[in-house]
């Protein structure tokens, strides 16, 4: 997922992303990432918890806006996990 | 046992285990980089139109499946119109278990969270496509990945004007 986001990046476009587990993105190294707790295939969390999978989107959202420093990778996994 | 039935039950393990995973991310040899790219965002950014991107294998019910049998995946991507009902989607993805995300699609593709905020006003625009991609790409399908889809990807969002992107993997 990395590598696709930072083609966009490389376009361009700002982004951001989700990361599941932290080894993986610092070594990736996308120009944003925000860091959550939870297992593969959730990254946005459990189904139909649509006011965490909000307030993650939102906090994502202004995290791409507000990041100013290319790498940061913003840990939330204290906040959004099981 | 048939690949597609280990593949699932490998799967079924490590999105179990997170200890497994971070004992595979630090062994294989996931690509390094030392830089990363940088596009500044403006403060405006959330006027739009925004587009999502997932790796978790998201595809409309009509559209070709991923190819599951190449041991080396699929780079292929596909198109998701973002008005979209969750139940025209579908996922097709051995490597990691999707069955809360089968459920509800937003788990991996947050397509309707997208769309309320942009019914409650903290977006402007939402893009009138979002794209998909399975993850788990290896070897010369990787190559083609960074190579080829990926960059097409990225052209055909400059195309829709596409100001901000969030990315959500499987």
């Amino acid at each position: 997922m990395g590598l696709i986001q930072r083609a966009i990046e490389e376009a361009e476009i700002p982004t951001i992303s989700i990361s599941l587990n932290r080894t993986v993105t610092e070594k990736v190294k996308p120009p944003r990432a925000v860091l959550v707790g939870y297992p593969l295939g959730h990254p946005m969390g459990r189904p139909f918890d649509k006011k965490t999978q909000t307030s993650l989107l939102k906090e994502g959202l202004t995290l791409l806006r507000d990041i100013r420093v290319p790498g940061t990778l913003v840990d939330a996994s204290d906040r959004y996990h099981f | 046992m048939l690949k597609p039935a280990k593949d699932k039950l490998l799967a079924s393990i490590f999105t179990n285990s997170p200890g497994l995973v971070n004992l595979w991310a630090k062994k294989v040899a996931i690509v390094t980089n030392t830089s990363t790219p940088w596009a500044t965002a403006a403060e405006d950014i959330l006027r739009g139109p925004i587009a999502l991107v997932t790796t978790a294998g998201v595809h409309l019910i009509g559209q070709p499946p991923f190819d599951m049998d190449d041991p080396e995946g699929d780079a292929s991507f596909r198109e998701i119109p973002s008005s979209a009902p969750a139940a025209a989607l579908t996922i097709t993805h051995n490597y990691y278990d999707h069955r809360d995300a089968d459920e509800d699609i937003n788990v991996v593709l947050p397509i309707e969270r997208l769309q309320d905020l942009e019914a409650e006003g903290f977006i402007g625009k939402i893009a009138r496509r979002h794209f998909s991609f399975m993850g788990h790409i290896l070897g010369s399908r990787l190559e083609r990945l960074v190579g080829e889809t990926a960059p097409a990807v990225a052209a055909e969002m400059r195309k829709d004007g596409i100001r901000a992107a969030l990315l959500t993997p499987g």
